[in-house]
């Protein structure tokens, strides 16, 4: 189960990776603030397909009222979600 | 009063003037916004303004209990499904109660029984389509706690009845309307450059390309359609996909602008649909605010809620679809062409699934996927299917389809009047102003661009004061209805 930010962000690009860039992602990821939807990271639906990966890959609920771009639409904002969600990274 | 009408034009500066002469309160600009909402509303619908007005101020005040935190969870479920019947029941009322018994009348005579269901012609209160889903985005991001709730009726009826919005959108946010409606707006003057640019534009495509294209070459063929030759009902369909955008997304930039001259910011809601490559690609680009709100509050919840839908994503996007068609309109024929997109996203999406199962596998199947060829046929296909769905776009009905695709293979001949040269130099245009209209969008006009930016001030006046007089010239006149104001 990843555990640090830096786990759950290869989490997530290693998925990118297998559902949409094969290898890219790391790439087409500038920086943890880039949107993903305006730079063609992810689109709307790919974005619910993410949710959906990171809820049985993390056994975790996320919130539905919090599934918005605010909260999903950019690396760090992701990881800055699930951290909330899941607490401080264990040691 | 049409928004590209005489009328339009005398209101627009009374308007303008009296909200950025008057001290700049946030309360006084949002008060003569208010009305010089309910004046336009009155000059359209004046029957139905005591609906809009009630069903709103309904709206503000169960959205106070939605959001009280003191009260019992129960009380503001119940407030939230008060708010969100009613808004969903005078729909329904309105909308499609002919249609509803229509359809039990007809499915009583098909199963040999009396039916005493009489067909009922209820009228739609203009906007109401549009007005409802803004507000019940409202009640759900209120809900939900996305947005605190509006604390001024001002504030939040003038948000609800924004006149530029009101009979056609764009599908305003409360989480981004509000606040810019709390705070007094000030006069910027490059925001104003940016409006009076969006209102020329719009003014443009709704009033000149949907207006001559629709009378020349689209309304002849479906009046009758079958009657006229191939190339006509060829000539008609694309028209239509002329006029169909131009009327809407030019209503979206009117709006857009004048809401830029009060210093207002409303959402885009066409971004060069025809250059998409996939249909859930077009739909990013096509009505961008109705597709959002159906994604943010009935796919995306749907999809990844706890409920019977969770990760069926094809059979969600077929569903939302067929709403999507539904809220179109109340036929047969805005529920296929529903289904059919919702179909074409299904089928886009089980193809990009397989696909991307064989570029795991194989980087060529990637490098396949970049080449220009694959890019060629994805627009080809997409750019079809929508045209081929704009049959049943426009049909009256189901019988009308069929006979106008036996006009496309070539039943009947020529075409169904005859057009002088003005029509014809003026149709010529508006395609050719869709094409580079789009085509300036894509990466390679960049310097295209550029230099229309460092075109001198002067050189770019004389440039739009000859667009006015075109349009002056050339704009029909009494063809001041909207498409999608129907809807």
């Amino acid at each position: 189960m990843p555990n640090s930010d830096a786990e759950l962000r290869r989490l997530i690009i290693d998925w990118l990776d297998d559902q949409y860039h094969f290898g890219d992602a790391e790439q087409l990821i500038r920086d943890d603030e880039q949107s993903f939807l305006e730079t063609g990271v992810l689109t709307s639906l790919g974005f619910v397909q993410l949710v959906l990966f990171l809820e049985q890959r993390l056994a975790i609920t996320l919130d539905r009222a919090a599934l918005t771009r605010e909260n999903f639409d950019g690396m760090g904002r992701v990881v800055r979600h699930l951290r909330a969600h899941l607490g401080p990274a264990s040691a | 009063m049409s928004l590209t009408g005489v009328a339009f034009a005398l209101f627009l500066p009374l308007v303008l003037g009296a909200y950025w002469l008057l001290p700049r309160r946030a309360v006084l600009q949002n008060a003569v916004l208010l009305l010089a909402s309910l004046g336009f509303y009155l000059s359209w619908s004046p029957e139905w303004l005591l609906l809009l007005i009630f069903g709103t101020v309904l709206d503000f005040g169960l959205a106070q209990v939605v959001a009280d935190e003191r009260r019992p969870t129960g009380v503001r479920r119940l407030a939230l499904g008060v708010a969100v019947a009613a808004n969903l029941g005078a729909l329904l009322w309105f909308k499609y109660v002919g249609f509803l018994t229509d359809a039990m009348h007809a499915l009583f005579a098909a199963a040999g029984l009396p039916s005493s269901a009489t067909a009922m012609a209820v009228v739609l209160p203009l906007g109401l389509s549009y007005y409802t889903l803004i507000r019940i985005g409202y009640l759900l991001d209120v809900h939900h706690r996305r947005i605190a709730p509006s604390r001024s009726l001002l504030e939040f009826a003038t948000f609800v009845m924004f006149f530029p919005q009101i009979i056609a959108g764009p599908i305003t946010r409360a989480g981004r309307m509000l606040p810019q409606l709390r705070d007094a707006r000030r006069l910027d003057p490059t925001r104003v450059a940016q409006g009076a640019n969006a209102f020329l534009l719009g003014w443009w495509m709704k009033g000149y390309l949907a207006d001559w294209i629709a009378p020349a070459l689209v309304e002849p063929v479906f009046a009758d359609p079958g009657a006229a030759g191939a190339a006509a009902h060829w000539l008609a369909l694309g028209g239509y996909a002329v006029q169909v955008f131009g009327d809407f997304a030019g209503y979206s930039l009117l709006a857009i602008g004048v809401a830029a001259l009060l210093g207002l910011e409303l959402p885009v809601n066409f971004d060069r649909p025809f250059l998409s490559r996939s249909m859930p690609e077009f739909w990013r680009r096509w009505h961008i605010s109705l597709n959002t709100w159906l994604f943010d509050y009935l796919y995306g919840p749907w999809v990844t809620g706890t409920g019977w839908l969770r990760g069926r994503i094809a059979l969600t996007l077929v569903l939302v679809f067929a709403l999507s068609g539904l809220w179109h309109g109340a036929r047969w024929t805005f529920v296929v062409w529903g289904l059919l997109h919702g179909l074409a996203l299904a089928v886009h999406h089980g193809w990009d699934t397989w696909y991307r199962a064989r570029c795991r596998v194989d980087r060529r199947w990637v490098t396949a996927r970049k080449h220009a060829a694959y890019a060629l046929a994805a627009w080809l296909l997409t750019q079809a299917w929508f045209l081929g769905s704009l049959i049943l776009f426009r049909a009256e009905d189901l019988g009308s389809v069929g006979r106008f695709l036996r006009g496309l293979l070539g039943q009947g001949t020529g075409f169904p009047a005859e057009m002088d040269a003005i029509t014809l130099v003026n149709c010529a245009v508006a395609f050719g102003f869709i094409v580079v209209h789009h085509l300036l969008a894509l990466p390679a006009a960049e310097r295209v661009r550029s230099l229309g930016a460092r075109t001198p001030a002067a050189l770019r006046g004389i440039f739009y004061g000859g667009v006015i007089v075109w349009l002056l010239v050339f704009a029909p006149l009494g063809r001041g209805t909207f498409i999608y104001a129907q809807f």
